[in-house]
């Protein structure tokens, strides 16, 4: 009896240490994460906006079937889903300052940048041209019995309608730019899955308790995101207007 | 033809042939292996999201969450990095192995959305409608709900395909030799990324570009016959 509740009291204490250690643990990289973090939101929001304003121009393009602009811009759609982002990334990082050409000579941190953001466009370019293609034709044929032109009936009559498809598309692709900044860590972006690596050298033991955190802190940014996505698609009728892969 | 050979010397390219090749071959294994166990895993996980006992929904619905919700690098680090700690045992096994349950894990969230939106795309009136005219439980699975469950998963499945195929390349991050990581052994051998990247994209949109026309095929077949076509 007695050694059992020996037994009980030190196996308690054992787990009062690991939960002791646990917290160490986050305690001394807590200060990692955070600059991790911040480092991923910083990219996301940057990306997302850059993203955001070459894919909508792009997507206006490309939705008024301008004969030899369209194509072009299918392919560079096309090329930029065709490969994956990290063979884009080398490519921004590596091949670019291989041309020799002195405005590509970029820190990494302009290539992830700027690769980050070319691929999003890609995706915001579909997703808009697809919300245009939505709108009715009547509203088009009826603006222009009115007598607008062509960009005032985009600006006024089509776009308005249009950029309320965009809601729950744009916002997964928010989520997949997020997801996605995790592979800027090759590169050398200390971002949050950097920091996660550095703090992995100091704690080697805490490999899984340091990559848990790290996807909880990922997941803790996401989901809300993911779960608006679902909320505004019901919201806009449930139908998904282009298909995110 | 000076500069295009300073641009992108084939030559160099073809030396480094069957070290593409064995990339390929990897890349191509770990992504058949991945989709064919995602789509197993990921029906599984959808019967269990419909389910209506709690003890079942609940637990597919946190694991298909976490999944959409984190990257996926991460989800692989947790598997090669983090599994051997919970399982010794799989610290013995390859770097190929442990990518593709990775990869089989991340897929078969994506695949149990896919698998879902199919079976859930059946109007109830279909059902309903096979109940009037006198079928069967199974000729009612087998001829209606089916059929259209099939044709509506089809397509989202091949792109979610071509998806998984694009990250079998993050497998070259935990020294998987997979097609990128031969570029990133051509570049770090003879330091020439226009050859060893530009090879590897062509290579990922030529992949590409076969799923391209596979999934507009499948979208012509499943059209059904011209007849057929109108609204």
């Amino acid at each position: 009896m007695g050694s059992q509740a020996l037994a009980c009291r030190s196996g308690m204490e054992r787990g009062g240490i690991a939960v002791q250690h646990y917290l160490d643990v986050i305690v001394a990289i807590l200060p990692f994460l955070w600059a991790g973090f911040v480092q991923t939101f910083l990219v996301s929001l940057v990306a997302i906006a850059a993203g955001s304003v070459l894919g909508f121009l792009i997507g206006v393009v490309r939705s008024q079937r301008v004969p030899l602009l369209h194509q072009l811009f299918g392919l560079y759609i096309h090329v930029l889903r065709g490969t994956p982002f990290l063979v884009q990334l080398y490519i921004f990082y590596f091949v670019l300052p291989n041309t020799g050409i002195e405005a590509l000579q970029w820190s990494s941190e302009t290539a992830a940048f700027v690769s980050l953001s070319v691929y999003t466009s890609s995706y915001v370019a579909e997703i808009v041209m697809a919300a245009i293609d939505t709108v009715p034709k009547g509203q088009w044929e009826a603006a222009t019995a009115l007598g607008f032109k062509r960009l005032p009936i985009l600006a006024l009559v089509v776009l308005p309608q249009a950029l309320k498809l965009t809601v729950p598309p744009m916002s997964g692709v928010y989520v997949n730019i997020i997801k996605n900044t995790a592979i800027l860590s090759v590169i050398g972006i200390s971002e949050l899955t950097r920091q996660g690596e550095i703090s992995i050298l100091r704690f080697p033991s805490d490999v899984l308790f340091i990559y848990g955190v790290i996807a909880l802190v990922y997941f803790v940014y996401c989901y809300p995101v993911l779960r608006f996505t679902r909320w505004a698609e019901h919201k806009v009728g449930g139908t998904r207007v282009v298909n995110l892969d | 033809m000076n500069w295009a050979l300073d641009f992108y010397n084939y030559r160099i390219v073809e030396q480094y042939l069957d070290r593409f090749a064995e990339g390929l071959e990897n890349t191509l294994m770990a992504a058949a292996i991945s989709l064919v166990a995602a789509v197993i895993l990921g029906t599984m996980v959808a019967l269990c999201r419909m389910s209506a006992r709690a003890i079942l929904w609940r637990p597919a619905a946190g694991y298909v969450a976490f999944v959409l919700a984190t990257p996926l690098l991460v989800q692989i680090y947790l598997i090669y990095y983090g599994l051997p700690s919970l399982l010794p045992a799989t610290g013995r096994w390859s770097e190929l192995t442990l990518g593709i349950i990775a990869l089989s894990l991340h897929n078969a969230a994506y695949m149990s959305e896919i698998v879902r939106g199919g079976i859930a795309s059946v109007p109830r009136g279909q059902i309903e409608g096979g109940k009037a005219v006198g079928m069967s439980y199974i000729q009612r699975l087998r001829y209606i709900v089916l059929p259209q469950a099939f044709a509506n998963t089809l397509p989202p499945l091949l792109g979610q395909t071509a998806v998984l195929i694009k990250d079998t390349s993050l497998l070259s991050i935990i020294a998987v030799f997979d097609f990128l990581s031969a570029g990133l052994l051509l570049n770090s051998e003879r330091v020439r990324p226009n050859e060893s990247f530009l090879t590897i994209a062509l290579g990922y949109l030529a992949i590409y570009v076969v799923m391209l026309g596979l999934s507009w095929a499948v979208r012509r077949w499943l059209a059904g016959p011209a007849w057929n076509a109108g609204e």
